[in-house]
């Protein structure tokens, strides 16, 4: 028997034993599946519930975490391309076709240096402030970021 | 504007150190005869340390004051978290950092310092008698910095405003340094020294 046959009986059988469950069961499983996967899949393609800089880097924050709201930030700074932050670098050149989607700053940023978390947080200035300096637009004082709430 | 703050304080204190060491030599060239370097540390050590002299142990609340107002007045600006960071972002060098709830008390401490020494100049009549318009802006010049600091930190109303007076307020200090009376920083070595070596070794007396 070919693979894809001997998996269409498989499901064969499946819609065989499904069938005798109670109808009224089937179709609540059948609901709360559809829309677990839906919230799921919105989940992981929009970047709409990032409201915080985080870095699992930083174990004792002194400053309040950095408000942002990530797709907001992008529509108004009109970033399309994602390595135009999640930037990558392979000997010490950016590399234009490639990102560091999922990645913590701190996985590169945090590695060798003496003070590390002083390192740190040189580069996320440097990112954000940097940027803001030189676009001459965005926040670049202390507490316009690392607001208190 | 930070970089023409630390040349103007640079600049102007080597200028000012120069033209005192050139005045003495012109005025006063006999001390070059008996300065001695013992009785000008002697007399220095005698007067950093607190209660060492005659005239502190007189004083205990001046003295303690004048000494913890002159530790966080260096400290908090030098080694607060948030100015090791600008330094640590713009020259990537970075030291030891004050925890933020010490730098607040010690920020606290300065201007309550600074109201003391107002208070001081109000009330003492013998001190009233030394003081001019220029010792109470002095006064101001020090304490708004440290104002401005704390109300940023805590990101009080128009902190963005604040912050901005925090910096200019910070950087006049600073070049305010060489010109004011805060030139007693770069001259009491000398002065002390001065006056040590002539206790010292003209008089045979202590000056503390």
């Amino acid at each position: 028997m070919t693979k894809q046959k001997h998996n269409f009986c498989l499901a064969i059988e499946f819609f065989r034993k499904i069938s005798s469950m109670k109808q009224t069961k089937i179709l609540f499983y059948s609901v709360f599946s559809i829309l677990f996967l839906l919230v799921g899949a919105f989940a992981a393609f929009s970047q709409e519930d990032i409201e915080t800089v985080n870095d699992s880097a930083f174990e004792n924050q002194t400053r309040p975490p950095v408000v942002f709201f990530h797709d907001t930030h992008n529509e108004n700074a009109a970033i399309e391309e994602c390595n135009a932050c999640h930037h990558m670098f392979e000997d010490g050149k950016r590399l234009d076709d490639d990102d560091s989607i999922g990645m913590e700053c701190s996985e590169c940023h945090c590695s060798k240096m003496k003070d590390s978390m002083a390192d740190l947080i040189r580069v996320y200035h440097l990112q954000c402030g940097g940027c803001h300096l030189k676009q001459k637009t965005g926040p670049v004082m202390c507490g316009e970021c690392h607001r208190k709430r | 504007m930070v970089g023409v703050a630390f040349t103007v304080f640079l600049a102007g204190s080597f200028f000012r150190l120069i033209s005192m060491w050139r005045l003495a030599k012109k005025k006063d060239g006999l001390i070059f005869s008996y300065i001695s370097i013992f009785f000008a540390l002697r007399s220095i050590v005698h007067w950093i340390l607190p209660f060492a002299g005659v005239s502190m142990r007189k004083h205990p609340a001046m003295t303690i004051v004048a000494f913890l107002f002159h530790v966080c007045l260096f400290a908090v600006p030098i080694f607060l978290s948030a100015h090791v960071i600008l330094f640590k972002e713009s020259w990537d060098i970075s030291w030891w950092r004050l925890p933020d709830m010490a730098a607040e008390i010690m920020s606290w401490s300065v201007i309550g310092s600074c109201l003391f020494f107002l208070g001081r100049r109000i009330f003492l009549p013998e001190v009233r008698y030394l003081t001019s318009l220029s010792d109470y802006l002095i006064l101001a010049a020090v304490a708004v910095p440290f104002i401005s600091g704390l109300w940023s930190y805590h990101q009080w109303a128009a902190f963005q405003v604040v912050m901005i007076v925090h910096i200019i307020s910070g950087e006049i200090m600073l070049m305010i340094i060489p010109f004011t009376r805060l030139s007693h920083m770069l001259f009491f070595p000398f002065t002390r020294g001065y006056m040590g070596s002539e206790f010292g070794a003209v008089r045979h007396a202590k000056d503390w």
